[in-house]
């Protein structure tokens, strides 16, 4: 019998000027005890369709359907419905604790005193494994990690003893080790309380991870369904197809297989024929630290001209810090920057206008380095036409040779062709482009200055699978095709993987690993690299629902005081040295590593001429 | 958070210490003395200054003035010599507060009330019609706001005494001609606030969990909207509750703000310099009150004050 049964759903958007089906007659049903998947890349009508259901449309939207039934009654939300939103953070009131959040959900479904909610509520919070429920009841949203939000979100969902849990985008804005996590508690969840789930999300692997069944959306239609395998494994739809193939790293189904078997050729020849270059930025014991957890701490590191050089770490890690860093936003606290072996003495730097300190206007490196920003739009000027805003970098570099307008215009207009826009659209405003538009505008704006070095701080997390592609191709292409060197910042490690020739590892603010690519990711030798390459969902039901959390509650990283090493609580292979002294760097060819289980001291003599493998 | 609350303290004697000083000596900018008249003799005037320490080198006389202040003395008024400054506030502060603090509880209840349901109400009759008014009266200066008051509910109507404070009735048109712009942007602020809030991921969450509107209204968005709110309330009850030099005059009410007309004009510098400082004692204490009742309602803040 299905708990959840919709049927022909239409949703319309009404505003002045126009409407707009964002839904077009889509019927699903979820049965006792499933979990079932609905994927669908932005735009697709997804979230509207979990919001129609529940009844949480605003005015503007316009709802049709032939029934829409929890347990074969309306559905009212909260009863036997329960939901679980994206972002954490802003699903939980800001100004009201932790515990009131969920003890007035608990007596708006169950009559009984304040008392007997306060213990449900704990048994909730200890239900979605958060570890001291008492401390965590009395503290505030902001005081809590994001996954730990997303527990108390899912608490408050079991707080409405429900048939069905919608959850939309659980854990898209979690970390992947995070989002193991997640994954895991809710499909224990499902276990032990016999709640069906509906999943929604654009992620594969979440899907992959989870669901025994998928429905396939596409613009306001469901256009294939199927239990996993079917999806997965025989998928019927182009579209479906497509997805998968996009889907970060892994393409089971090439189209066109030459072209992509090519394209990957392609990067990593290349790789292997370059001769190593020069030096084009070098980092030497770079600290730069915000209180006293935040920041980075004794980074070094050499990015080549012309390469692509990756960045890996969760948030928190120190990744953006360090993009700050180079781009001279921020001073070093301690080290040297190198740019081309000419140095910045740190002390000369003069205080930014945000107050911290950061180097001088004008520096040796002005222009050469460039950076593409996570938000395209946050990131440009709404009131200034790309072709302004295009301008005003060209512009900014000034020097002896300054060009006319008119010269400003053509180099502009060449960009825009070259980052696959028009020479029209130099003309229109920001928001008149889509996020992926708005991405290559972001991509023509860093590289219009003529870069050497190119920085991308997780340019790309926020684009659909798709769009991900299109536009990472792109940057590839004139990356390779200028020698542009390419500083790739991402939690993403199938991406990296995909992108970069060599690669550095960041565990909260200190670098784990750093090596060849291919190296570090079918090798890991730092047990948190491992962890993070675990830690990555491929859009395989097989594969990613063997995917296991390494630790299963929130709160066991890091050792306070920034002694020892930043992953040793949560380390499988920690010994007592691990907490008291900060490792390494072990150096071993082109690898090295900050973990003691490649020091000699602590692992005992080696013969000459040793050649170190991993140790885990 | 008391640590806070005594470095705003100290941070307001500093301040009030400035402004001590410079009202002192931009005061003796006002040509003339204070007891210069048309019928009184210069000699008498030199006599009387003496007697005062008013020919004294005025590094000398600021020096004494600020002795006097720091032990808590105004001094004496130069008007009427025999009543302290202290003694002037005492009579008419109460006057003046206790019509500061009815516009203030009437421009917020009023303006909460109109706001909530600028925000909250399906007719858009409702929701426009509010926040016109709320421009209309926003627009009217007070002075203008208060001669209208007068002109029709006491003159024409006659439904309310014209001057003075001595009964309830009294208090009507001065309050309401306080209260008006108070009003109109409170209500405006909250509005806008509320609605912003009602638009967050957590009111979505907590319709989806089965809280009804009502609760979701008052006990989360309305904690939220009220801390921009309160922003403005904070300088605007100070400004009440030091008292209107426009309204107080008008209606010819005994208060804080007309004295301190009345001492500009008699060249009173002891009265001038003691309802400064008094004053800017009450906006110093009423600005630390709002941002104390504003990290109450916003979590954040507190921990950024206790510096955690």
């Amino acid at each position: 019998m299905s708990i959840l049964e919709v049927r022909n759903l239409s949703v319309q958007y009404h505003t002045c000027q126009e409407s707009r089906q964002a839904l077009d007659g889509i019927s699903f049903s979820v049965g006792e005890g499933e979990t079932v998947g609905i994927v669908g890349e932005s735009g697709s009508g997804k979230s509207t369709a979990m919001l129609a259901v529940m009844g949480l449309l605003g005015d503007s939207a316009a709802v049709s359907s032939d029934g829409i039934t929890v347990c074969a009654r309306p559905v009212q939300p909260g009863r036997d419905i329960a939901m679980i939103l994206q972002d954490s953070l802003n699903c939980l009131n800001p100004a009201v604790k932790i515990g009131r959040q969920i003890t007035e959900t608990v007596r708006i479904h169950r009559k009984c005193t304040k008392r007997e909610a306060k213990e449900r509520a704990e048994e909730l919070l200890d239900m979605a494994g958060i570890r001291s429920p008492k401390l965590r009841m009395g503290q505030y949203p902001f005081e809590l990690s994001g996954g730990m939000r997303q527990r108390v979100a899912i608490a408050i969902a079991l707080a409405c003893e429900p048939r069905v849990i919608i959850a939309d985008e659980p854990t898209t804005a979690l970390d992947a080790a995070v989002q193991v996590q997640i994954l895991h508690l809710l499909k224990r969840i499902v276990e032990d309380t016999g709640t069906s789930l509906l999943v929604v999300s654009h992620d594969m692997g979440v899907i992959a991870a989870l669901c025994s069944r998928v429905y396939v959306m596409k613009t306001g239609r469901i256009i294939e369904a199927g239990t996993a395998e079917e999806i997965f494994y025989a998928p019927v739809h182009e579209y479906t197809k497509k997805l998968l193939r996009d889907t970060k790293g892994h393409k089971p189904f090439p189209t066109h297989p030459q072209e992509v078997h090519l394209q990957e050729e392609h990067l990593q020849e290349e790789h292997l024929r370059e001769k190593p270059q020069p030096p084009l930025l070098r980092l030497e014991h770079v600290t730069k630290v915000f209180g006293t957890d935040e920041g980075i701490r004794d980074v070094s590191m050499e990015i080549r001209a012309g390469e692509v050089y990756a960045l890996a770490g969760e948030s928190g890690s120190g990744k953006t810090t360090l993009a700050r860093l180079l781009t001279g936003l921020l001073a070093p606290d301690d080290g040297k920057i190198l740019y081309r072996g000419e140095c910045l003495d740190a002390g000369k730097g003069k205080r930014a206008w945000n107050g911290k300190s950061a180097w001088n206007g004008k520096r040796a490196w002005n222009g050469k380095i460039q950076m593409v920003f996570q938000d395209a739009y946050g990131s440009l000027n709404p009131c200034l036409t790309v072709g302004q805003a295009l301008g005003e970098a060209l512009r900014a570099q000034g020097g002896k040779d300054r060009l006319t307008p008119a010269e400003r215009r053509r180099r502009v207009e060449e960009m825009l062709c070259m980052a696959g826009l028009s020479p029209e659209d130099a003309d229109r405003y920001p928001d008149e482009f889509s996020g992926g538009e708005r991405q290559r505008i972001g991509i023509a704006r860093a590289l219009i200055p003529e870069p050497e070095l190119l920085i991308c701080d997780e340019a790309f997390s926020a684009l659909d699978a798709s769009t991900r592609k299109q536009v990472l191709d792109l940057l590839l292409t004139i990356q390779k095709e200028k020698k542009i060197a390419c500083l790739f910042i991402s939690h993403d490690l199938a991406l990296i993987r995909q992108v970069s020739s060599r690669i550095s590892v960041l565990c909260q603010g200190r670098l784990a690993e750093s090596g060849e690519t291919k190296d570090v990711c079918s090798d890991p030798w730092h047990p948190y690299t491992k962890m993070l390459l675990n830690s990555v969902l491929p859009p395989d039901p097989l594969k990613a629902g063997k995917v296991r959390p390494v630790f299963a509650e929130e709160g066991t990283q890091g050792t306070d005081s920034g002694k020892g090493c930043p992953f040793a609580a949560s380390c499988g292979y920690a010994m007592k040295c691990c907490f008291e002294e900060t490792p390494g760097p072990y150096r071993f060819g082109s690898r090295e590593t900050a973990c003691f289980l490649y020091s000699e001291k602590h692992t005992g003599k080696r013969a000459e001429g040793y050649t170190m493998t991993s140790q885990i | 958070m008391l640590a806070y609350t005594f470095k705003r303290l100290a941070a307001g004697l500093i301040s009030l210490f400035v402004l001590a000083t410079v009202t002192f000596f931009l005061v003796r900018l006002i040509p003339g003395s204070p007891f210069q008249s048309g019928s009184v003799s210069s000699q008498v005037v030199e006599a009387v200054e003496e007697e005062y320490g008013l020919n004294a080198p005025l590094f000398d006389q600021y020096a004494a003035y600020m002795g006097n202040l720091a032990r808590g003395d105004l001094g004496i008024s130069y008007q009427e010599p025999d009543t302290t400054v202290a003694e002037i506030i005492g009579r008419t502060w109460p006057v003046t507060a206790s019509l500061g603090t009815a516009a203030l509880l009437t421009a917020v209840i009023l303006g909460t009330g109109l706001g909530i349901l600028r925000a909250v109400s399906k007719r858009k009759a409702v929701r426009e019609g509010i926040a016109a008014g709320g421009m209309l009266l926003a627009g009217i200066p007070n002075f203008a706001a208060a001669i209208l008051l007068l002109l029709v509910f006491s003159v024409k109507l006659k439904w309310f005494p014209s001057a003075g404070l001595l009964s309830p009735a009294h208090y009507v048109l001065p309050v309401a001609a306080l209260m008006l712009y108070p009003m109109a942007v409170i209500s405006r602020l909250t509005g806008n606030a509320l609605a912003a809030e009602m638009d967050r991921q957590y009111v979505l969450f907590a319709r989806a969990k089965g809280l009804g509107r009502g609760r979701i209204l008052f006990t989360h968005a309305l904690k939220n909207a009220w801390v921009p709110v309160l922003n403005y309330v904070g300088p605007a009850s100070a400004f009440l509750l030091t008292g209107s030099f426009v309204a107080e005059s008008i209606f010819t009410i005994p208060g804080l703000g007309r004295e301190f007309v009345s001492s500009v004009t008699n060249r009173d510098y002891t009265l001038i310099l003691g309802l400064t400082v008094f004053m800017g004692t009450v906006v110093i204490l009423v600005n630390l009150a709002t941002d104390l009742v504003c990290a109450w309602l916003d979590p954040k803040l507190r921990r950024s004050y206790s510096g955690k």
